[in-house]
């Protein structure tokens, strides 16, 4: 007798992966393009915190406890993030000094944007040389090119940062999904093209909108924030948009998906963090470090809850820190 | 390993302490609204005008005197938007342009086979991109028709409303005889016969 068997369709975890991202995005899409400030304040009073916390904890993890013949490039990148966020934080506390021009105060802004970009050469100039057969010394001629782009015109070079900014999250999780979990590899890239389709939908919707009220102190933050006074022919609700869009797959990365795609990187899992768990290592160091960053969540939601708009503007003033740490870390992976 | 890391960690905490201040706030765009003046403004078509006049009246002109005064704490704000390029940044920027290209050129005949081809068309590709762009500063600023760039009566034709804007020479002049803004744009008669 022939027995009639009826094929289960079943998705892949890969499968599964891609939809569910592209439904989030479809999502948070529709909510940016209609509640843009909204979404924006929501987004950073919930999340900005706890995704901090993440990049601390993966990078706990990743810091190896003897450097060996990285040495150099973990000094130069440690000692890099903690200059260039000494010098931005100075900076941006001393930006209302009576005693600078407007010239010097663009001045010293550039000439930060050039330590960064060579800075950043150097590490990939650092890297190539701990890979067999490899010469990324054009390293070099890219990092005086971007310098001087940087000169050119500082404006739209700081304004570039915060929307390239979140993309070197998701570079983070392809190079982390390459390491350990590369059967979703082919779906994330998918996820990466359909994030421009997004933008573009927005675009189209957004292009014609009228500029986002600024009547409140805190809304005009917003819309400076994404750049309306730099780029006063485009709607602020499309940059607004746009750049809440990105922040948010952004923190999705940090807070779960690199959690999702490497077991390490699960912020109670101490025992993966070398530093924490050899015998060599510093334990207390580390397990003070993390209990400081999660009281320092609890006191920005604090601080969000009595004073959002003065919290956010110190939270992104040391915000820049997490940023540069991210460098010397993504260059690592390539 | 230790001492590095309590150097730097002493090194942050330090610089913080030294220079930890509570930034400036931001001028509030509420300000913003209160530079303004409701006033009329009267567009009037003259054949017999040769120059485009903008009369101000004097009492509205004490008015954004009074107006100027209070705006020169946030001069620095406007300011920090202008998009134009000093001579510093010219300098600067030209320096690690030329620096960009020497390197370059060096990496680019160092590397001979050394160098993969896809990392080489990247280098290409790159370049030539940040040049491209380069040119657009440069030649993508064709200017409006010649209707559009002076302020005539022909600015009021369908055929200069695409472009949505219009500039031109223009004569201010105060005015003791009206309590509203008058501007006079010059309309000059077709030639007999020209093309309409």
């Amino acid at each position: 007798m022939q027995e009639i068997r009826r094929a289960q369709p079943s998705l892949s975890t890969a499968q599964i992966f891609f939809v569910a991202f592209v439904a989030v995005c479809a999502l948070l899409a529709l909510g940016v393009g209609s509640f843009p400030l909204q979404m924006s304040i929501a987004t950073i009073f919930l999340f900005a915190g706890i995704h901090n916390f993440m990049e601390f904890r993966y990078f706990a993890a990743r810091m190896p406890l003897r450097w060996g013949r990285s040495r150099t490039y973990y000094s130069i990148g440690i000692g890099g993030v903690i200059v260039l966020a000494a010098a931005y934080f100075s900076l941006y506390c001393l930006s209302g000094n009576w005693l600078w021009s407007l010239d010097s105060w663009g001045a010293l802004t550039a000439s930060w944007n050039t330590a960064l970009v060579l800075w950043i050469g150097l590490l990939f100039y650092l890297r190539g040389n701990q890979r067999p057969k490899s010469d990324w010394s054009w390293a070099f001629p890219a990092a005086f090119l971007f310098a001087a782009l940087a000169w050119m015109s500082p404006l739209y070079w700081s304004l570039s940062l915060v929307y390239l900014h979140p993309f070197l999250a998701m570079w983070f999780l392809e190079r982390q999904i390459r390491r350990t979990k590369p059967e979703w590899l082919h779906a994330y890239h998918l996820c990466l093209a359909s994030i421009p389709v997004f933008l573009l939908l927005l675009w189209v919707t957004l292009a014609n909108q009228p500029n986002l009220p600024e009547d409140t102190d805190l809304f005009w933050r917003i819309t400076q924030h994404s750049g309306s006074q730099i780029l006063p022919g485009i709607s602020s609700r499309l940059l607004v948009a746009t750049h809440v869009f990105l922040e948010t797959i952004h923190y999705a990365v940090w807070i779960l998906l690199i959690p999702l795609v490497d077991f390490r990187a699960i912020p109670w899992k101490l025992g993966e963090i070398p530093l924490f768990s050899n015998k060599s290592g510093f334990p207390k160091l580390v397990l003070a470090a993390l209990c400081l960053s999660g009281l320092i969540v609890a006191v920005l939601w604090g601080g969000f809850a009595i004073d959002y708009t003065t919290t956010r503007d110190l939270y992104f003033a040391f915000a820049m820190a997490h940023v540069l740490a991210e460098f010397p870390f993504l260059i690592k992976m390539l | 390993m230790k001492r590095a890391i309590s150097l730097a960690a002493m090194l942050l905490i330090l610089s913080i302490a030294a220079l930890a201040d509570i930034a400036r706030p931001q001028p509030s765009p509420k300000d913003a609204s209160k530079r303004t003046i409701d006033t009329m403004l009267m567009i009037r078509l003259d054949h017999q005008a040769k120059d485009a006049v903008l009369k101000i009246p004097k009492s509205q002109i004490r008015q954004l005197r009074a107006q100027l005064d209070e705006m020169d704490s946030s001069e620095r704000d406007t300011a920090a938007v202008t998009t134009g390029i000093n001579r510093t940044q010219t300098i600067v920027s030209g320096s690690f342009l030329s620096l960009a290209l020497v390197f370059g050129g060096i990496w680019f005949a160092r590397s001979g086979n050394n160098a993969s081809k896809t990392g080489k068309a990247l280098a290409i590709v790159t370049i030539l991109a940040c040049a491209g762009s380069a040119a657009t500063f440069v030649l993508a600023n064709a200017g409006p028709p010649t209707e559009a760039r002076s302020i005539t009566g022909k600015m009021f034709t369908p055929a200069v409303h695409m472009y949505g804007f219009g500039s031109g020479r223009i004569r201010l002049e105060t005015s003791t005889d009206s309590e509203s803004i008058e501007l006079i744009v010059p309309d000059p008669k077709p030639a007999p016969g020209g093309e309409e």
